[in-house]
C-alpha cells in the first residue's frame, strides 16, 4: 500500500519539476518588456524544454528509484537515487519504515484482538452451555438492575423465557422482592461477600411456590466498582421431599421397633420383679420375649436389606436359578405353619424350563414371604397354591401365590408394597414387620428387573404374583 | 397393696398389640385393680357402654379407632368426660402432642414402657381421685 503511495508521490514530484520549468518560462514571457519578444519567445521555448528535461530526468531517475525500492532494501534504493534526491528519498524511505511498522502493528493488534474476540466467543459458548445445563437457576444482572444473561433453569423456576429477557429489567421479571432487594444491595457495593439466604418462591400459572437457596456474588470491574451481580438459586423441593421421607421412614421405623420392643422390656421387668408367679405366665412370657426377639430381629434383617438394594450396595449372588427347586424349597419351610392352621398347599408348576438368572437366596425369600402372608390371612382350613409357569414370548418365569384368604380391601392394594404399610384392621390378624412386601418388591423389580403386583377380591383371597426374566440357555445348561 | 386398699379402682386397658394388653393388665391386676381389656377404641366404648371405668390407660395407634379418637369420643358425653386416661405410644417425642393437648388425658408414656412406671402413674391418679372424692 505504501509502495503504491510512493510510487504516485514521486510521479507527483516530477510532474511538478516539469511544471515549474514551464512556469519560470511563463514568468520570464509576461515579464518582459515589449521589445525583446524574439528572445523572449526563444527563452521560453528554453525553459520549457529545459523543465521538460528537468521532469524527465526526474520521472527516469525517481522510476528507477521506485524500481529499486520495490525490488531491493531500502538503504540500496537510496543509494540509487540521484544525488540531489537523496535526502528526499531518506526522509521518505524513514517515513515509509516508520509506516510500515505502523502497519505492522495495526496488523498484528487486529489479529490479536481477532483471537480474542475468538477466545472470548468460545469462553462465552462454553459458559452458556455450562449454564444451560445447570440444574441451578443462574441470573446475570448488570448495575441498571437490566438482565445480562439468564440460563432456562431461571426461565422456568421464576417463570420468564430466558432466551428473550436480555436487556430487560429485573423488577418487571422477578417477583420474588427479597431476591430484587439482595441483588440490587450487591449492586450497590453494600456487601463485599457473597450472600446467602433461603427463599419462598411464589407459586406461579406453571408451578407451585418452591422454597429455595440463593446466593448472590459480585463481579467488580478493574476500579473496584460492582458491574454486575451473579445470583444462583438452587431448588430445594427434592431435598426437602427427601428429608421428609427420611423423617417419616424414621418415624415408622422407630414404632415399629419399638412395639417388639415394649413386650420384651415389660415381660422382662415382671420376670425380674417377680409379677409372673405362676409357671404358665413365666413361660408364657419367655415366648412372648422369644418371639418378639425374633421379630425385632426380622425387622432389622428387612430394614437393611432394602436400604442395601437401595443404596446399590448389596451382594447379589447371580447364578441360573431353578424357580420349581426354589418353589419347592419354600413349601418345605412354610409347611409347618401351614398344617398348624389346617391349610393344604399346592404347587401347579407347568412342565417346562423354569430357570431364571438371579440369586437364589433372595428369590426363595421372595416366594417365603409370599407364602407366609397368604399363611397368615387365610382362615384355618383355607387353600394355598403356588402357580409357576413361563412366558416365552415376554421371556420371563411367572409365580404366583394363591389363597383364600381374607383379601385386601381395594383402597389399599395400591400402597401395599410401600414400607411399614400394613392394612390397619388386619393388624390384629398376625404380627408382621410392615416391611416384607417391600422387600420382596426390590428383590424382584431392583435387583432382578422383573414385575410384582396382585389381584384380590375382599373376602376371597388374594393373588401375588412376579416374574423373573428367563436365565440365558448357556446358564441354565451349566446349572443342569 | 390390694391389702391397702379400701375401694378397688376399675381400669380398661386397651391396645391392639395382645402382649401389651396381658402385661399391663397383669401387673395392674397384681397390684390390686379391677382391670378389663379391649383390642382397640371401638371396642373399648363397647366396654364403657357396659360399665364406665375410673381409669383408662391406652395405645394410641389402633385400628378401627386409635387412641384420639377414643378420647374424643369420652368427651363427648358427659358420663365419660371426666374418666382420666393414661396414653401409651410408640410413636416418639413428636407425635404424642396432640394427645397432651386433650383435657381427658392424664399422663403420655413413650414405648417400651416400664410397667412399674405405668402402675406409679395409675395409682397417682387413682390416690387424687380418691382424696377429690
Amino acid at each position: 500500500m505504501f509502495k503504491t503511495l510512493t510510487r504516485s508521490m514521486l510521479t507527483a514530484m516530477a510532474c511538478g519539476g516539469a511544471v515549474a520549468g514551464g512556469a519560470i518560462g511563463l514568468s520570464l514571457v509576461f515579464g518582459a518588456p515589449s521589445g525583446i519578444w524574439p528572445a523572449i519567445a526563444g527563452g521560453t521555448l528554453a525553459a520549457a524544454l529545459l523543465g521538460g528535461l528537468a521532469a524527465t530526468i526526474i520521472m527516469r531517475s525517481t522510476a528507477a528509484f521506485h524500481t529499486r525500492l520495490e525490488s531491493t532494501h531500502t538503504a540500496e534504493a537510496v543509494a540509487a537515487a540521484p544525488r540531489w534526491l537523496r535526502p528526499t528519498a531518506r526522509t521518505l524511505v524513514g517515513c515509509l519504515d516508520r509506516l510500515g511498522a505502523r502497519e505492522e502493528a495495526w496488523r498484528t493488534r487486529e489479529r490479536d484482538l481477532e483471537i480474542r474476540t475468538r477466545v472470548a466467543e468460545a469462553g462465552r459458548e462454553q459458559a452458556e452451555a455450562v449454564l444451560a445445563v445447570m440444574n441451578e437457576a443462574v441470573l446475570v444482572v448488570n448495575p441498571f438492575n437490566e438482565l445480562v444473561m439468564a440460563n432456562d433453569a431461571a426461565g422456568t423456576l421464576l417463570g420468564f423465557d430466558a432466551s428473550n429477557t436480555q436487556g430487560q429489567s429485573l423488577a418487571t421479571l422477578v417477583n420474588d422482592s427479597t431476591l430484587r432487594r439482595i441483588i440490587s444491595e450487591t449492586l450497590e457495593g453494600a456487601c463485599t461477600s457473597t450472600r446467602q439466604a433461603e427463599l419462598m418462591l411464589d407459586a406461579t400459572e406453571h408451578s407451585d411456590a418452591v422454597a429455595c437457596e440463593v446466593m448472590v456474588g459480585c463481579i467488580r470491574d478493574g476500579k473496584g466498582r460492582p458491574s454486575a451481580a451473579v445470583a444462583v438459586l438452587h431448588d430445594l423441593t427434592r431435598e426437602r421431599e427427601i428429608a421428609q421421607m427420611k423423617s417419616e421412614f424414621v418415624s415408622k421405623a422407630s414404632h415399629e421397633l419399638r412395639t417388639p420392643l415394649s413386650s420384651m422390656r415389660a415381660c422382662v421387668e415382671m420376670l425380674v420383679d417377680g409379677e409372673a408367679d405362676d409357671t404358665a405366665t413365666r413361660e408364657e412370657f419367655y415366648s412372648i420375649i422369644q418371639s418378639e426377639t425374633e421379630r425385632l430381629s426380622r425387622l432389622v434383617d428387612n430394614m437393611l436389606n432394602i436400604s442395601r438394594i437401595e443404596a446399590g450396595i448389596i451382594e447379589i449372588d447371580r447364578a441360573a436359578v431353578d424357580l420349581r427347586t426354589i418353589i419347592e424349597q419354600a413349601m418345605r419351610a412354610i409347611e409347618p405353619q401351614a398344617r398348624e392352621r389346617g391349610q393344604t398347599l399346592h404347587v401347579e408348576a407347568a412342565p417346562v424350563d423354569l430357570h431364571v438368572n438371579g440369586d437364589h437366596d433372595m428369590l426363595q425369600q421372595v416366594v417365603v414371604n409370599l407364602l407366609s402372608n397368604a399363611v397368615k390371612y387365610t382362615p384355618e382350613g383355607g387353600r394355598i397354591s403356588v402357580i409357576a409357569d413361563s412366558d416365552n414370548l415376554a421371556r420371563c418365569v411367572h409365580v404366583a401365590v394363591q389363597d383364600t384368604g381374607l383379601g385386601i380391601p381395594p383402597d389399599d392394594v395400591e400402597r401395599i408394597f410401600e414400607k411399614f404399610y400394613r392394612v390397619e384392621n388386619y393388624k390384629r390378624v398376625a404380627k408382621g414387620t410392615g416391611l416384607g412386601l417391600n422387600l420382596c418388591r426390590h428383590i424382584v423389580e431392583t435387583v432382578h428387573g422383573g414385575q410384582i403386583g396382585l389381584e384380590s377380591t375382599l373376602g376371597m383371597g388374594s393373588r401375588f404374583w412376579f416374574t423373573v426374566p428367563m436365565g440365558t440357555v448357556e446358564a441354565a445348561k451349566a446349572a443342569a | 397393696m390390694s391389702t391397702h386398699m379400701t375401694y378397688q379402682p376399675s381400669i380398661l386397658v386397651v391396645d391392639d398389640e395382645s402382649h401389651i394388653q396381658h402385661v399391663v393388665s397383669l401387673k395392674l391386676r397384681n397390684a390390686g385393680y379391677l382391670v378389663e381389656t379391649a383390642a382397640d377404641g371401638e371396642e373399648a366404648l363397647h366396654a364403657i357402654a357396659a360399665r364406665i371405668p375410673d381409669l383408662i390407660v391406652t395405645d394410641l395407634q389402633m385400628p378401627y379407632l386409635d387412641g384420639i379418637g377414643l378420647c374424643r369420643a369420652l368427651l363427648d358425653s358427659p358420663d365419660t368426660n371426666e374418666v382420666p386416661v393414661i396414653v401409651l405410644t410408640a410413636r416418639g417425642y413428636a407425635l404424642g402432642e396432640e394427645a397432651v393437648e386433650l383435657p381427658n388425658v392424664s399422663a403420655v408414656l413413650s414405648k417400651p414402657f416400664s410397667p412399674r412406671a405405668i402402675l406409679d402413674v395409675v395409682s397417682d391418679i387413682c390416690q387424687i381421685r380418691e382424696k377429690a372424692a
